[in-house]
């Protein structure tokens, strides 16, 4: 039984770097059934309309992450994306490459400054020399040790968390969702002789400028879950390090905060953060905003029962207790 | 109807003006707020950066104040909606509902896990109805269009909040048409402004707040609306640094969610406290002619 097509339009992004200065979207429209994978149908659009177009893919089953894209605007793997859904949605299907990798042409980025934050996290066990792996057994990992992974062994390296990344849009030092999933991975793995070392070194650059917009993990095919791998790894950078980087010295600002009214002193966080000179960075915005708000200047009143709060932070803010 | 009112820690100081058009507006629904002095602020994402457990903790206190007097939680900012739910949801972890229970244990304190807590947009959209604010709107907003900035905890990871499809919201463009304003659709409007880093690197958050502001006027907004105040930080009070970041003007009027309800239902700029913006709202408020 042959499921009844409908037209499905498609928008393109097209670039030629031999030919083009700028990009192009050119328009194609297929019968489809709302089932066909959006990897089905780009692959036809060159079987059939136009041999001209360039996309990577291989395995079409969601596997190998070599076909993630933009499809209207959410970075997804074009091979499990089905254009029925997309149409309801939409009402036409826009195709772009991926986001914060440079286009080489057509729907085909170069994903060097994506493999180069990979490689820059060390992607490889360390292990203590004096314990090296025992040659032709496998090592044992209890099922408590193996959880602690979480979902990040399943990911396919495919990019879409990168293509979403605002932090890494804006900022080219940090390293992106995925390096940081993968460094997690390290981290937390009971042979790795590393951890400390890798949670020291990767604070200055990378980690306090994630976002925790939790955009990665919307867009990550594998439900790996960078942004809350990347929250695991800033509390435990602070158990390592303490609060030593401007983004480490804001949360435990905030947290130590809260504790004498339950409310958030404003002034006393700016304080905490950036120190008193540096706080004289600030004088000049915050003098405009206060023009109009000139509460950003009172102590707030402390919440009724604050005791209740300290005292959950008796039990729960030692270092006994953090770990 | 009775909620639970948890203003958050902005709207009781420098974002005031949200605190006012709230009141304002849940009062011409019939919305009645219950206020409780002792409610705790949520961490802001911040805590929880610090101190997972602690985070739960406190808010769990919150959750038990509510449950106590038998009431859901309304919010009024995206984080406080997100951390909220995100404590409900981490209960449900065996592990971490001993080592929570047993620091509200001595407080005399208990928390089944029972209350709802739900952003003003979601009240709006399903408790109150748009046929009921429809009714209501005594100015339609005719001509004004309105760029949606929803910010990212009111719709992720949108698995565990299970309220609005995260990826293709409508809720608050639903609520912009009802009250006779355009909804303006753009890349922007899911993404996230930028606060989070304001005091780790300045430089990033405000182009991360700057590009957003541009698509929404490339997209031809007039004015942008928000229901998080932390967003509303970066985009209005911090806009002329968001400016210097992308090189180009932005000028902006940006609202918060139940501001643009007051307009509509006929409030004065006063009392949803406009004149405190710190981009002039004028020009937006000239378009729809009311005021």
């Amino acid at each position: 039984m042959s499921e009844p097509t409908v037209p499905v339009s498609f928008e393109v992004y097209r670039f030629d770097p031999a030919t083009d200065t700028q990009p192009r979207y050119q328009r194609y429209t297929l019968d489809l059934s709302p089932h066909t994978p959006v990897l089905t149908a780009l692959l036809r659009i060159r079987a059939e309309l136009d041999p001209s177009l360039s996309l990577r893919y291989s395995c079409r089953s969601a596997i190998c992450g070599s076909c993630a894209m933009q499809i209207n605007s959410k970075s997804r793997l074009a091979c499990e994306t089905h254009v029925g859904p997309e149409m309801e949605r939409h009402g036409r299907i826009v195709v772009e490459p991926m986001r914060n990798q440079p286009v080489l042409r057509d729907l085909v980025v170069d994903q060097a400054p994506f493999w180069r934050e990979y490689n820059g996290i060390e992607p490889h066990l360390k292990l203590d020399p004096a314990h090296p792996m025992p040659e032709g057994r496998p090592t044992s990992m209890s099922p408590e040790e193996v959880e602690r992974f979480k979902e990040t062994p399943r990911c396919i390296a495919c990019a879409a968390c990168y293509s979403a990344c605002p932090a890494v849009e804006a900022d080219s030092s940090f390293p992106g969702p995925m390096a940081l999933a993968k460094l997690y991975r390290f981290v937390v793995d009971p042979r790795d002789q590393a951890h400390q070392d890798r949670l020291v070194r990767i604070q200055p650059n990378g980690l306090w400028l994630c976002l925790r917009c939790h955009l990665c993990t919307e867009a990550c095919p594998k439900d790996v879950r960078p942004s809350e791998r990347i929250r695991d790894l800033k509390e435990m950078a602070i158990q390592v390090q303490g609060a030593t980087e401007r983004g480490s010295r804001h949360a435990v600002g905030f947290k130590d905060n809260l504790v004498d009214r339950g409310v958030l002193n404003e002034m006393k966080l700016v304080r905490q953060t950036y120190g008193m000179v540096g706080m004289l960075s600030q004088v000049g915005q915050g003098l405009k905003i206060m023009r109009k708000k000139r509460e950003i200047m009172h102590k707030p009143r402390a919440i009724q029962n604050v005791e209740e709060v300290q005292k959950i932070y008796e039990a729960l803010d030692t270092k006994e207790a953090s770990r | 109807m009775k909620l639970a009112y948890f203003p958050g820690c902005v709207a009781q100081e420098s974002g005031k003006e949200l605190d006012m058009a709230t009141r304002w507006v849940a009062k011409a629904l019939g919305i009645e707020l219950v206020e409780f002095p002792n409610f705790s602020c949520c961490g802001s994402g911040f805590v929880d950066e610090a101190n997972e457990v602690l985070n739960i903790a406190i808010n769990a206190r919150n959750l038990a104040i509510a449950e106590r007097a038998g009431l859901d939680i309304l919010t009024i900012c995206s984080t406080c909606q997100g951390m909220l739910s995100l404590a409900n949801l981490r209960l449900e972890d065996p592990a971490v509902r001993t080592r929570v229970d047993a620091a509200l244990k001595p407080l005399g304190m208990s928390y089944s896990g029972r209350v709802k807590v739900k952003h003003l947009l979601r009240v709006l959209s399903e408790d109150i109805g748009l046929d009921a604010v429809k009714a209501k709107v005594r100015h339609r907003l005719e001509g004004l269009k309105v760029g949606a900035f929803y910010g990212c905890h009111l719709l992720r990871p949108a698995d565990e909040l299970a309220w609005e499809n995260g990826e293709e919201p409508h809720a608050f463009e639903d609520l912009l048409a009802a009250l006779g304003a355009t909804p303006v659709y753009y890349r922007g409007r899911v993404m996230c402004c930028g606060f989070p880093i304001q005091f780790v690197k300045s430089e990033t958050a405000s182009r991360i707040a700057g590009r957003q502001i541009l698509d929404a006027k490339a997209h031809g907004a007039d004015a942008m609306a928000t229901p998080c105040p932390l967003c509303h930080i970066s985009l209005d009070a911090y806009q002329n640094v968001a400016a210097k970041a992308v090189e180009r003007p932005l000028d902006m009027p940006v609202f918060h969610l139940p501001q643009v309800v007051g307009l509509a239902f006929g409030a004065s700029p006063e009392e949803l406290g406009l004149p405190r913006h710190i981009v002039p709202v004028g020009p937006a408020l000239a378009k729809v002619g009311t005021h």
